[in-house]
C-alpha cells in the first residue's frame, strides 16, 4: 500500500475530531472519503498532508513513518495537497503560485516541463500567468491549486472538496482532471460532499460520519446500502 | 517665500537625508511584513552598530568601511539570535512590540553604561566633503548612503521576486501552513530574514556613526518617522521603504525651509495621515 493509516485519532484541544480511522490508498488508486459537513473529512486529509498532528495511531507512506516528521517534509515524500477553499497565495502571481509547488529541489529541476504540463492541462492559466491569483475566478483558482500540486511531482494528490463553490459545468471538468491525474500515474485521495460524482470516479470509498468510518467498500456496493441512499442521495 | 535655489537645495538635502530613513525602514519592513514581527530594537541595533564603528574608528583607527565589514555580520548574528528567542517563546505580532521595546531599553542602558550619556562625534574627513552641482551642494556621505540604500533595496526586491527563497518567504507570509505543505521550512527562512534585517541595521548604523552625533537617547529619535516610512512604503516592500523615506525626508526639509525647523516633526505623520486618507491603490 502507498498510504496506510491505522487507528488514527486527530483533533484540536480536548475533543478528537477523528476517531480510530483506518484507511488505505494503493498506488494509482482513486479513493474517496464521503460524509456530511463536519464529519471530520478536512481534519483527516489535513493530517495526512502533515498540516495537523495525529494524537494517536499510525500513518505510513510508502513504508515511512509519517507521524514523527516535520510538516514541511511531507511534500518530499511525494504528498501534495489541493486544500479546501484553494488557499492560493493571493498576492502572488499565478506562475509564482505554481512555482511554489516545485519549491523542493527534486521538483525544481523539472520546473520547465512541469509548468508546460500544467499549462497544457489548463491553457487559460498560461494567459493569466502574470496576474495575481486573487483576480482569477473560482474555477480558475481551483486550476491553479491543482496545478500547484502537480508541480510537486506527487505520488499521491489529496483533493479536499475540489468541487465546492464551483459552477456545475466546471465541476464536471474538475472530475475529468482528477481522472487525468491518476492516468498520469499518481494516486488520488478525494474528500467530497458531492457523493454521486465522487463515487462515480473512485475505485473504493469510505464513509466518514462524526469522526468515524461507518462504511467502506466499492462505490457500487455502497450505493446499494439503504443508509447511504437515504442519507446522501435522498432516496 | 525662500528662493528657488534654497528650495532646490532643501529638496536635495531632504531626499538624501531621507535615504537614511529608508535604510532604517527596510529591515523593519521586512520582518514586519514577512514575519509579522515588529522589531522596535531595530533602532537600538543600528545605534549599537554606530557606537562600535565609532569606537573602532576613534580608539583603533579602523577605517569605517572595514568596521562595517565587521559590524554587519555581527548584527546578522544578533538578529538571528533574537529570532531564536521569538521562536522559542512563540512571540506574536503584538508581543513582539513589547519584547523588542524592552530589548531596545536594555541596549540603550548598555550603551549608556559603556559609552556614557555624553554626545559622541566621530570626526572623519568624509563628513565635510561635498560635490558642487550648479548652484547646489551635494554631501558625499549622504550620496553614498543613498546609492548603497538604493542597491540594497533593489537587490532585496529582486531576491524576494526572483529566487525560490524569496517566493517562499512571501508565500509563507500569506499562508504558512500551505507553504509548509509544499516543503517550505519557514523556521529556517525566518532566521535568515531576521539576520538580514539586523544586518541592514548594521549598515544604517555605520552611516549614522559617520553622519550624526551619537547619544544613547538618540535611539528613539528615528522611531516615529521610520514607522511612518514603513507604513507608507508598504510592509515587506524594500523599494517602497526607500522611496517613502526619500518622500518624508524631502517633505521635512521643504517644511523646514518654507515654514520653520519646528515644523519638521509634524511632517512625517501629516504625510502618513494624508496618504492613508487618500488611500491610493498602491498602498
Amino acid at each position: 500500500m502507498l498510504l496506510e493509516a491505522r487507528n488514527l485519532h486527530i483533533g484540536y484541544g480536548d475533543a478528537p475530531a477523528v476517531w480510530d480511522v483506518s484507511l488505505e490508498v494503493g498506488g494509482g488508486e482513486i479513493v474517496a472519503v464521503i460524509g456530511p459537513n463536519g464529519a471530520g473529512k478536512t481534519t483527516l486529509i489535513n493530517a495526512i498532508a502533515g498540516l495537523l498532528r495525529c494524537r494517536r495511531g499510525e500513518l505510513r507512506f510508502d513504508g515511512a513513518d509519517m507521524t514523527r516528521i516535520n510538516a514541511h517534509a511531507y511534500c518530499s515524500h511525494g504528498i501534495a495537497l489541493v486544500p479546501e477553499g484553494r488557499r492560493l497565495f493571493a498576492k502572488m502571481s499565478v506562475e509564482e503560485n505554481l512555482e511554489l509547488g516545485c519549491y523542493l529541489p527534486s521538483a525544481r529541476s523539472a520546473r520547465a516541463q512541469s509548468l508546460e504540463r500544467v499549462y497544457s492541462l489548463f491553457p487559460i492559466l498560461r494567459d493569466k500567468r502574470r496576474q495575481p491569483a486573487a483576480e482569477l475566478s473560482g474555477g480558475q483558482q481551483q486550476m491553479v491549486a491543482i496545478g500547484r500540486a502537480l508541480m510537486a511531482k506527487p505520488r499521491i494528490v489529496l483533493f479536499d472538496e475540489p468541487s465546492l463553490g464551483l459552477a456545475p459545468t466546471v465541476v464536471d471538468a474538475m472530475f475529468e482532471i482528477i481522472a487525468r491525474v491518476r492516468a498520469d500515474g499518481a494516486a488520488v485521495l478525494l474528500v467530497e460532499q458531492n457523493v454521486l460524482k465522487a463515487l462515480g470516479i473512485a475505485d473504493r470509498a469510505y464513509v466518514l460520519e462524526q469522526g468515524r468510518i461507518v462504511a467502506e467498500g466499492l462505490p457500487g456496493d455502497l450505493l446499494q446500502q439503504p443508509h447511504i441512499r437515504e442519507a446522501y442521495l435522498g432516496v | 517665500m525662500p528662493s528657488a535655489t534654497l528650495l532646490g537645495q532643501a529638496l536635495i538635502s531632504g531626499v538624501l537625508a531621507g535615504g537614511l530613513y529608508g535604510l532604517l525602514a527596510m529591515g523593519l519592513s521586512l520582518s514586519w511584513g514577512l514575519l509579522r514581527l515588529v522589531n522596535l530594537s531595530h533602532f537600538a541595533l543600528a545605534f549599537l552598530a554606530a557606537y562600535i564603528v565609532y569606537e573602532l574608528g576613534t580608539s583603533y583607527h579602523v577605517e569605517p568601511w572595514w568596521s562595517a565589514a565587521m559590524v554587519v555580520p555581527l548584527m546578522f548574528a544578533i538578529g538571528a539570535g533574537q529570532h531564536w528567542l521569538f521562536d522559542r517563546f512563540k512571540v506574536n505580532e503584538l508581543a513582539s512590540l513589547l519584547i523588542t521595546f524592552s530589548f531596545a531599553v536594555i541596549l540603550e542602558v548598555a550603551i549608556q553604561l559603556y559609552w556614557t550619556a555624553d554626545f559622541r562625534r566621530y570626526e572623519t574627513e568624509y563628513a565635510t566633503r561635498s560635490i558642487k552641482a550648479g548652484p547646489f551642494y551635494i554631501p558625499v556621505l549622504e550620496l553614498v548612503l543613498c546609492i548603497v540604500a538604493g542597491l540594497l533595496a533593489w537587490g532585496t526586491w529582486l531576491w524576494l521576486r526572483r529566487t525560490y527563497v524569496g517566493k517562499a518567504l512571501r508565500a509563507a507570509a500569506e499562508d504558512p501552513a500551505i507553504a509548509a505543505a509544499y516543503g517550505v521550512d519557514h523556521k529556517k527562512l525566518a532566521y535568515l530574514l531576521s539576520g538580514i534585517g539586523a544586518a541592514y541595521a548594521g549598515i544604517a548604523g555605520t552611516f549614522i556613526a559617520l553622519i550624526a552625533t551619537l547619544a544613547p537617547a538618540q535611539i528613539w529619535a528615528y522611531l516615529g518617522v521610520v514607522f511612518a516610512v514603513v507604513i507608507i512604503g508598504r510592509l515587506g516592500n524594500p523599494m517602497g521603504a526607500l522611496l517613502a523615506g526619500m518622500l518624508i525626508g524631502a517633505s521635512e526639509s521643504i517644511a523646514m525651509a518654507v515654514l520653520s525647523p519646528a515644523w519638521a516633526p509634524v511632517v512625517s505623520f501629516s504625510v502618513l495621515i494624508a496618504i492613508l486618507l487618500w488611500d491610493p491603490e498602491w498602498l
